[in-house]
């Protein structure tokens, strides 16, 4: 690959975690076929969650940040516990407090520890063709696809090498070419609601690696986020195009592409494909985090129905503090806020079995990483059914 | 033997090889205390991970996994070296963090367990200096969609009774090419030939020999031939009714790939 003479000297003479940081990214743009590293304006990093990268990524952690920091402004991922309510969590103290040094070591690195998989909400708004490097892979299909800014679909190191560096092979979703889609989709059906998220994990599940060009209906940037993020889940898709709707659908080629349709038959039959529970013990909201709208809403929901089973609502800490409102009318009806975290990469499974939820991600993921029963449903309908 | 192979983590370093013929994760795969392999399908459960040259065709799972190869690493119980097919990021960038060598690029079948491999990821190249490497090429002649099989005799040197493709040694220096046509006239009486496509180099093992086999696809106008004294009988196939014959070691995937190399 060719490297400029600044990146050249920190594969040569930097120090020993600006040296790894170099070899990972030399190796990634060899895999990938880049040329060159292309210089990124952020990056968001992944793998910060005690309960997901375990002692091993702790030690990594620890023994990484130790001299190192990072060259251009990093935010960095959900953790696996509300470092402030882990107590009335049922969270053990050690988890705690192995959690706790990893959310120091990021900070040590001079990161912003904003603990939140929607650093797109929280000011972090790269433009149309600025290059980063995000990890988390809702946080990456909405960069590429609703922002128009580029990025590969990142893990925890190679997003940190990249932070470190400031600078990110040029391959994949980096180049036009590896813009254009793959897939088309004609969406015969109006999503609303969670109907953004099943068509998510439906066409995941279909397009795999690839990226759907979609067309048929409009959407808000808010129906966008839940929607990617139940792509990016069930398939591993880094991007998607909606016609008329994201930033680069004229750019887009659609001839020749083999074609999917969705009707509102297939939304319905995958919201049963993943509802597996009988009886929740926990209703749980976010995954992505909710923004403060979101907040807002939920806390109006519960504010008339007050559900007879807990509520948990996920959201990173900035949209609490700013929400002290709606956070006391989640309260009142008997529900937590939790900021931090996110309902896949927290410990459910020591007091729960079954989670009712209206996220297609948190639905795609509990089963597996939290060993949940799932009911994946509109949050009036779950409301209603455990008044 | 020399085997070729790309640098994907610097270094250099030996040790006997481990090999799983399925892709591995190391998240679950293996016990991230003490090294050992857990995963079934590797086919080398219960065998340590420490000090070996581990050989698997790709990775795969949880992103985790870079962190475990770095944790082996750090309580001494690591890989000496790491040998893939196709490399992915997670494995890669686990290489990385722990300082382990590692290289792609390579048939990861051309490795017995407990062969003993020195792992040159500078020098971009695998040595097994206890085996031997044997270069040969195998040409299937392709007429109408079929392909020629024919079945060795009892008096060849290796395998025989075995059904193959039209097949023969390398001699040091000759141009594969040039050997394959000659092979074909000298098995079959055929002359007139058309290449087709080269394949990537299957590596079979007979012990510590190593035969590297170059694939080759030839078009014939005609199935008429003229068997020597090496084959006995042939048969003009589909290439999806190769598994119900008796073949010598890999001869399927020298198929695949004299077949995907066009």
């Amino acid at each position: 690959m060719n490297l400029t003479k600044d990146q050249g000297r920190l594969l040569e003479e930097g120090t020993p975690a600006q040296r790894k940081a170099m070899e990972i990214l030399l190796a990634l743009g060899e895999i990938g076929g880049a040329e060159s590293l292309v210089p990124i304006t952020s990056a968001h990093v992944s793998g910060a969650s005690y309960k997901l990268i375990g002692d091993a990524g702790l030690e990594f952690i620890e023994d990484f940040a130790a001299g190192t920091r990072v060259a251009v402004p990093t935010t960095v991922n959900p953790l696996g516990t509300d470092l402030a309510q882990w107590r009335e969590l049922g969270i053990p103290e050690a988890f705690a407090e192995k959690q706790a040094r990893i959310a120091r070591a990021y900070e040590a690195m001079g990161t912003r520890t904003i603990f939140s998989c929607t650093p797109y909400e929280q000011g972090v708004r790269p433009g149309l063709g600025e290059h980063v490097a995000w990890a988390e892979s809702n946080a990456t299909c909405f960069a590429n696809s609703v922002l128009g800014a580029r990025t590969n679909r990142e893990g925890g190191p190679s997003a940190l090498a990249a932070a470190i560096v400031g600078a990110t092979p040029d391959f994949g979703l980096h180049r036009d070419e590896g813009r254009q889609p793959t897939i088309l989709v004609d969406v015969d059906a109006d999503p609303s609601g969670i109907g953004f998220d099943l068509l998510g994990l439906f066409l995941g599940e279909r397009a795999g690696d690839g990226l759907p060009y979609v067309r048929g209906f409009r959407a808000s940037e808010a129906d966008l986020k839940w929607f990617g993020a139940a792509l990016a889940s069930a398939g591993s898709c880094g991007m998607f195009h909606l016609e008329g709707v994201t930033p680069e659908w004229r750019r887009a080629r659609t001839k020749r592409l083999p074609t999917v349709r969705v009707t509102a038959d297939d939304l319905e039959a995958t919201r049963k494909e993943y509802t597996d529970g009988q009886d929740a013990d926990l209703i749980a909201l976010g995954s992505p985090q909710l923004s403060s709208d979101e907040l807002r809403a939920i806390a109006g929901l519960l504010d008339r129905a007050h559900p007879r089973i807990p509520v948990w609502v996920f959201t990173s800490r900035a949209v609490r503090e700013a929400n002290p409102d709606a956070v006391a009318a989640v309260e009142r009806a008997g529900g937590r806020v939790l900021a931090d975290t996110c309902l896949e990469v927290t410990l459910l499974e020591h007091r729960f079995t079954t989670v009712a939820t209206p996220s297609g991600k948190g639905a795609y993921y509990l089963p597996s990483l939290c060993r949940q029963k799932v009911i994946l449903d509109d949050i009036r309908v779950i409301l209603e059914r455990y008044a | 033997m020399r085997l070729p192979a790309r640098r994907i983590a610097p270094g250099r370093a030996e040790g006997p090889a481990l090999v799983s013929p399925s892709p591995f994760s190391f998240v679950g795969g293996a016990d991230p205390a003490t090294g050992e392999v857990l995963d079934e399908a590797s086919g080398c459960r219960g065998e340590r991970i420490a000090g070996r040259v581990f050989a698997f065709p790709h990775g795969k799972g949880s992103t985790v996994g870079s962190y475990v190869v770095y944790g082996l690493a750090k309580r001494g119980v690591g890989p000496a070296a790491l040998v893939n097919e196709r490399a992915e990021g997670i494995v890669a960038v686990g290489a990385i963090l722990a300082g382990v060598p590692m290289v792609d690029g390579v048939d990861v079948r051309g490795f017995l367990p407990g062969d003993r491999a020195i792992v040159d990821a500078d020098a971009g190249a695998i040595d097994l200096p206890d085996v031997r490497a044997v270069p040969v090429v195998s040409v299937f002649l392709r007429n109408r969609g079929r392909l020629l099989l024919v079945q060795r005799g009892d008096r060849v040197g290796s395998f025989p009774g075995r059904w193959s493709a039209v097949s023969g040694y390398l001699e040091r220096d000759e141009d594969p090419r040039d050997r394959a046509v000659q092979e074909v006239r000298e098995e079959t009486g055929i002359r007139d030939t058309r290449f087709r496509a080269a394949g990537r180099p299957v590596v079979a093992r007979d012990g510590p020999t190593a035969y590297v086999v170059h694939p080759f696809l030839f078009d014939v106008p005609s199935r008429r031939l003229q068997l020597d004294w090496e084959n006995v009988t042939h048969r003009w196939i589909r290439s999806s009714e190769i598994d119900g014959f008796d073949t010598v070691p890999r001869l399927r995937d020298v198929m695949t790939s004299a077949l995907h190399g066009q």
